[in-house]
């Protein structure tokens, strides 16, 4: 065995991450953790790679019982960790970030450029990564970052990696990709440990499957002796309803409508669709088809330059998301730490934010009447929290975007544009955050949802449109098939055909 | 909690010592001079938090201070009445306060840059007006505004008080308050949740600027004098007072009651050196090591409890 974990305990404060932390990877092998969030999948991982030291339990690395104090001590032993957000300098090429702080050493500190490229453009084509070594970071797509890490992880020739969510961020033929780059790492006798929150995807990557649940291994074996159905009864611990079926409503007016916007700097062009009360849209598409540019342009943050948008029938005038939010319109934001929610400030203030007007007495604000709007969304969206006062940075992924989405149920919002809604959530999270989608349907909104999980997507939405290079490329019944969608979404054909 | 306390209990701990230390320290006379001297800085504070906690800086208060300052006793020496010496001193840093905060909205520039470009104007053309010279023809009944009591207390004690109680009203029951937090702790949030970003920066400039207008006559009133070089440094003081009272300049945190600890903190340091006879040169090294000693305990709380 390369790596075993046995018995790892690990305490934050009074709380357990982790119980009883097993794991166990060989070399040539491709390892699964999974687990809901909170199951003590990344608590793990640090302790492996050296960011976190372990309470308790036995740590071996190639039989040998290991006390890793740092990430470059677990580098300098060959294990290196591919992280899930990207941790890169925006600025430096792709060959400086490769290379950062392990720059070959010259006097002075002088950087031998030249070489570095050299270096690095060997590592890429060895690997044959679509990569250049002089390319600005900057400028990559989230797949190019998420290689750069990888570059870096590999460059020292480790022989475990560890990949947290290495896909959340890719879709389509961005996961193939890595999944080609993982098969190449195995082939070559290095261990994998690979992090994932999508189900569907584990057959095409894995060997073998450790599963944690609140904190402790509660199973691990051949990828292969067990179906996807138990891989999530031992996630959550009960019987899952593993299908989402939402009962489509009659729908009503229309209360959403875009005429021919474009944005040429976003790369929107003539995109036309409407929705009703009632709706749940889908919208689907790879990486960089535009889906999170369309939602920007029509919440005003990067207003169009073409085209018109009506909001209950009237065309109104966004040039900034406080005009969208006037109109009526709501954005739940893909990455809800950075553009979502303010960390530091109490749940209560993030779910008030919207329409603290809503809870204020001419400027001022009246607290008690915070209290009960607070205690009305926690209670109707079970959001789990210690307190209202409790910072929303210290909640879970879930209880976070509930509090984004509450924000507009509370101001009375009519249009809901859902970005990503399920993004690092877990499993049950998940359900809720469609329960209360469904239940604002039901209530006479109109939602659009983009999603990458097609799953998803076919579970909820009543329609789907496809995106594909800044247009819409086609719009498909809610029970297509995720064949369908990719058709329409990879294919460079007049109406997918 | 404690560590939250413990800007607080370094205060306390700060006074003990100080007591024990020097008999001289627990006077009325010593404690109201520690109030007048510290004033100033303490009021101009009060805005800079409200600037801090936005995720803003201004380095222009000390300029603004000598312009109020100046323009106010101007107004006196031109025959105008005291009370509008006053305003108009006050008027002239929500003037320049509005400044940087229509520069900092509408440029959309870092405000450490905006704020150091106005602090050169500022201090620029207080120099131009006065043409480098003070003013002293002021009312003898002006000094009234730095020296004077009102029941035994100092006068300027109950501006702060005054001053301080509406910050801290504006801070945690006001919409502009709630809306400052929100912007300091993330801004892209605050505009995406409709959140009238620029006029709420912009309002928190004036205020900043507003009280540091009244700094100016205070301190102006103090010195009998209208001073153009007045203020110069004090920008740093009072960032300092924020800083060591617990605020983020990555905005989002702060309070009115931490910057007063932390101004009072700076204050007996400098008042207790001199009963202790230390001399002033260490005085600002003291204070200097406490400002980073303060960030520091402050840093490690966060990360450990985050």
């Amino acid at each position: 065995m390369l790596l075993e974990l046995q018995s790892i305990r690990k305490h934050f404060g009074g709380v357990a991450a982790l119980r009883d932390g097993n794991l166990s990877v060989g070399e040539g092998e491709v390892h699964l953790l999974l687990g809901e969030n909170g199951a003590g999948k990344s608590t793990l991982v640090k302790i492996v790679a050296g960011m976190l030291e372990r309470d308790a339990g036995r740590m071996l690395w190639q039989g040998r019982e290991v006390f890793l104090k740092s990430p470059p001590q677990a580098a300098g032993m060959g294990i290196a960790m591919v992280h899930q957000e990207s941790l890169l300098a925006p600025h430096l090429s792709v060959a400086e970030n490769i290379f950062l702080g392990r720059e070959e050493r010259l006097p002075l500190g002088w950087v031998n450029r030249r070489r570095a490229i050299e270096q690095a453009a060997r590592l890429i084509s060895e690997h044959r990564f679509p990569l250049r070594a002089e390319w600005r970071v900057d400028r990559l797509s989230p797949a190019g970052k998420q290689l750069v890490e990888i570059c870096r992880a590999i460059q020292h020739g480790s022989s475990l990696l560890i990949f947290d969510e290495p896909t959340s961020s890719l879709s389509g033929a961005e996961t193939q990709e890595v999944f080609r780059i993982v098969a190449g790492l195995r082939e070559r006798g290095m261990g994998v440990i690979y992090i994932t929150h999508r189900l569907e995807e584990l057959r095409a990557v894995g060997d073998r499957v450790t599963i944690l649940r609140d904190g402790a291994t509660v199973h691990s074996g051949a990828l292969a002796d067990v179906t996807t159905d138990e891989i999530i009864r031992h996630m959550v611990g009960r019987e899952m309803v593993s299908l989402y079926r939402r009962d489509p409503l009659p729908p009503g007016p229309e209360l959403l409508r875009v005429e021919n916007l474009g944005r040429r700097k976003s790369g929107l062009e003539g995109i036309s669709f409407a929705i009703r009360a009632g709706e749940i849209v889908g919208l689907a598409g790879l990486v960089g088809a535009g889906r999170t540019e369309l939602c920007r342009a029509i919440f005003g943050i990067d207003p169009p330059d073409a085209g018109r948008i009506l909001v209950e029938g009237a065309e109104r005038r966004i040039r900034s998301p406080r005009e969208a939010v006037a109109a009526g319109i709501a954005l739940v934001t893909e990455d809800r730490q950075r553009t979502g929610l303010c960390l530091q400030l109490p749940l209560s203030h993030n779910l008030t934010l919207a329409n603290v007007p809503g809870v204020s007495r001419g400027p001022f604000l009246d607290h008690a009447a915070e209290r009960r709007v607070t205690a009305e969304y926690v209670d109707r969206l079970r959001i789990r929290a210690a307190s209202h006062e409790q910072p929303a940075g210290r909640l879970s992924g879930g209880n976070q975007q509930k509090i984004a989405i509450a924000r507009w149920l509370f101001r009375k919002a009519r249009v809901f544009l859902f970005d990503e809604p399920t993004r690092g959530i877990d499993v049950g999270a998940k359900t809720e955050v469609f329960d209360i989608m469904n239940d604002l349907a039901r209530s006479g909104a109109a939602i659009l949802m983009v999603s990458s999980e097609m799953p998803e997507l076919l579970q909820v939405a009543d329609r789907i449109l496809v995106m594909r290079q800044g247009r819409i490329n086609g719009e498909l019944p809610g029970r297509t098939t995720q064949e369908e969608i990719m058709r329409y979404a990879a294919l460079d054909t007049e109406r997918g055909s | 909690m404690i560590q939250r306390l413990l800007p607080f209990l370094t205060l306390i701990v700060l006074i003990v010592l100080l007591a024990v230390a020097s008999p001289n320290f627990l006077t009325a006379v010593n404690l109201s001079s520690v109030v007048r001297q510290t004033a100033v800085i303490n009021i101009m504070s009060l805005g800079m938090t409200l600037v801090i906690i936005s995720g803003g800086i201004d380095l222009s208060v000390g300029a603004i201070l000598a312009m109020g300052g100046l323009m106010g006793t101007m107004a006196m020496q031109a025959g105008l009445p005291i009370s509008a010496g006053i305003a108009i001193g006050i008027a002239t840093g929500l003037f320049w306060g509005g400044v940087n905060g229509t520069l900092v909205t509408r440029l959309r520039i870092n405000p450490f840059i905006v704020t150091l470009g106005t602090l050169g104007i500022v201090r620029g053309l207080t120099l131009i007006i006065s043409n480098g010279l003070p003013v002293h023809q002021v009312p003898r009944e002006f000094s009234f505004l730095g020296e004077g009591t009102l029941l035994g207390v100092p006068f300027v004690l109950w501006i702060l008080v005054g001053c301080a109680v509406l910050t801290h009203l504006v801070l945690e029951h006001t919409r502009l308050g709630r809306y400052t937090y929100a912007i300091g702790s993330n801004p892209e949030a605050a505009v995406f949740a409709g959140v009238p970003v620029k006029a709420n920066i912009t309002a928190v400039y004036a205020i900043a600027g507003m009280l540091t207008g009244l700094a100016g006559m205070i301190e102006a009133s103090r010195l009998m004098t209208g001073q153009p070089t007045a203020g110069a440094g004090y920008e740093l003081q009072a960032i300092a007072a924020v800083v060591i009272g617990g605020g983020s300049l990555h905005g989002g945190e702060g309070s009115v009651v931490g910057t007063l600890i932390g101004a009072l903190i700076m204050g007996l340091l400098s008042n207790g050196s001199d009963l202790l006879g230390i001399s002033p040169y260490l005085q600002q090294a003291i204070i200097g090591a406490v400002i980073i000693l303060a960030v520091t305990v402050d840093e490690v709380r966060k990360r450990r409890t985050a």
